[in-house]
């Protein structure tokens, strides 16, 4: 077989007949599977690194830039600053590159006034309730506690996953961290989760949102880092956190045996997927009985 | 003007990959410089279409695409290039590593999802030098193991995990 054939069907070149000829092909041939298999991954691996560039809006300038050529013709300085020897017949070209400022001085003098207007309406409001309020309280206990696993997770893998000194406990006085981790926390378990290509590294004590909490790293082989977070629950959330998007981030939050769980790293969110399940089945087994000491 | 305008907003889509693909293509030397690369690309696009320099508004995406590969480049050659961060994440750093002209044929195929004949006429090379390029890349990053996430057996599929972010 001549594997730029094999390329060429990664890449979508072939004709549908020559595509199932291969497909067949590779179901009889398990090394040429394999390498197609890793070249699909790569592929998948590249797009999602690099696909939240493409989301992002661009930079003002760069989305400028055609429109401005269309309208202007090229910029006679490659600064683009304005070029007072340009022969034009009126000033109106130079009026219409004056615009976008313009409109952006109208809108700050826009946004300025209706800065000003709300805090002017919400001191006046503060004037006229507050004097009938009862004392402020403190944040409700629901307030507190429905949100907030996945950012305090999220807080303490900024803080320490990519740390010179991520945990306190290393892999190989695992024993003795989850001894630690069980006094402080009444929970302790390190899931292993290699079947997911993440080898645990150590573990610390981290704050929680209202007790400590465990945070344990773990590195897939490509380097990256992937933590999971837990912390007893007091009760059930009302509300459930909505799904957000960050760029680097996922995180799968699930609960169990009265405890919080997050697991977070800069993975695709199907192999995060997998390893939390990993993660939720090691910790829901029975095997536990021995966990404890693992 | 309507064909001028419609140059303009080809343009105008393409930013957004243009940005995606330079920001691969440059991926040791930064956002901001590879910024800098879309910018000035789409700039003389849009001055050589603005000069009806090519038939259709189509041209003009493309010839930003391969400007841009030249301005990339030329700073390669000119060494303005610097190492990857050791803390980026392997993939970054291997692409980094590859030779120039196979990472431009590897990203353009991939990446931007050109057919091999439309990659090869934007790097100005033979078909047959881009499947090259592009399967020595893909040798080269072969050893990364972007890895495996099948469930292993015994695992059912636990409902109440969800993706929450």
């Amino acid at each position: 077989m001549d594997e730029s054939e094999l390329h060429a069907l990664v890449d979508g070149e072939l004709t549908p007949q020559r595509r199932r000829e291969l497909e067949d092909y590779l179901s009889q041939h398990k090394e040429d599977a394999a390498l197609v298999e890793n070249w699909r991954r790569q592929n998948a691996a590249l797009r999602a690194a690099f696909e939240p560039v493409a989301k992002e809006t661009p930079p003002l300038s760069l989305r400028n830039t055609a429109a401005r050529i269309a309208a202007f013709g090229a910029p006679p300085i490659e600064s683009g600053a304005v070029h007072w020897g340009r022969p034009s017949s009126s000033f109106r070209p130079l009026r219409r590159l004056n615009e976008p400022r313009d409109a952006r001085t109208r809108k700050a003098l826009i946004a300025a006034a209706a800065v000003l207007l709300a805090a002017a309406s919400i001191g006046a409001t503060f004037m006229i309730i507050l004097p009938r309020l009862p004392t402020p309280r403190a944040p409700s206990h629901a307030q507190t506690t429905t949100h907030g696993y996945v950012e305090r997770a999220e807080l303490a893998y900024a803080t320490f996953a990519q740390d010179t000194h991520p945990v306190d406990y290393d892999a190989a006085h695992k024993p003795e961290m989850l001894a630690a981790l069980l006094e402080r926390i009444g929970f302790a378990f390190a899931p292993d989760l290699s079947v997911a290509g993440l080898r645990l590294i150590g573990g610390r004590l981290t704050p929680g949102l209202q007790r400590p909490a465990g945070f344990l790293i773990y590195e897939a082989i490509g380097g990256e880092r992937v933590a999971l977070y837990f912390e007893p629950v007091e009760e059930e959330p009302r509300e459930l956190v909505p799904p957000r998007t960050d760029q680097n981030l996922t995180a799968i939050e699930w609960r169990g045996e009265g405890i919080a769980f997050v697991l977070l790293g800069p993975l695709a969110g199907d192999r995060l997927q997998a390893a939390a399940e990993r993660a939720a089945y090691e910790i829901a087994t029975p095997a536990r009985d021995e966990g404890s000491g693992r | 003007m309507g064909q001028r305008e419609d140059w303009s907003l080809r343009l105008e889509a393409v930013t957004p990959a243009l940005r995606r693909f330079a920001r691969a293509l440059c991926v040791s030397s930064g956002a901001a410089a590879a910024d800098d690369l879309v910018q000035t690309a789409i700039d003389r696009a849009a001055v050589r279409a603005r000069r009806r320099e090519f038939r259709d508004a189509d041209a003009a995406p493309i010839a930003a695409y391969e400007i841009l590969i030249s301005l990339a480049r030329e700073k390669v050659s000119t060494g303005g290039d610097h190492r990857a961060a050791p803390r980026e994440p392997a993939l970054l750093r291997a692409l980094a590593d590859l030779p120039f002209e196979e990472r431009a044929a590897l990203l353009l195929v991939v990446l931007e999802g050109f057919a091999y004949d439309a990659a090869a006429a934007i790097l100005h090379a033979p078909r047959e030098a881009v499947v090259m390029r592009l399967m020595r890349a893909r040798a080269a990053l072969a050893p990364l193991d972007l890895h495996p996430s099948a469930p292993q057996d015994g695992v059912r599929r636990a409902a109440h995990l969800r993706v929450v972010k």
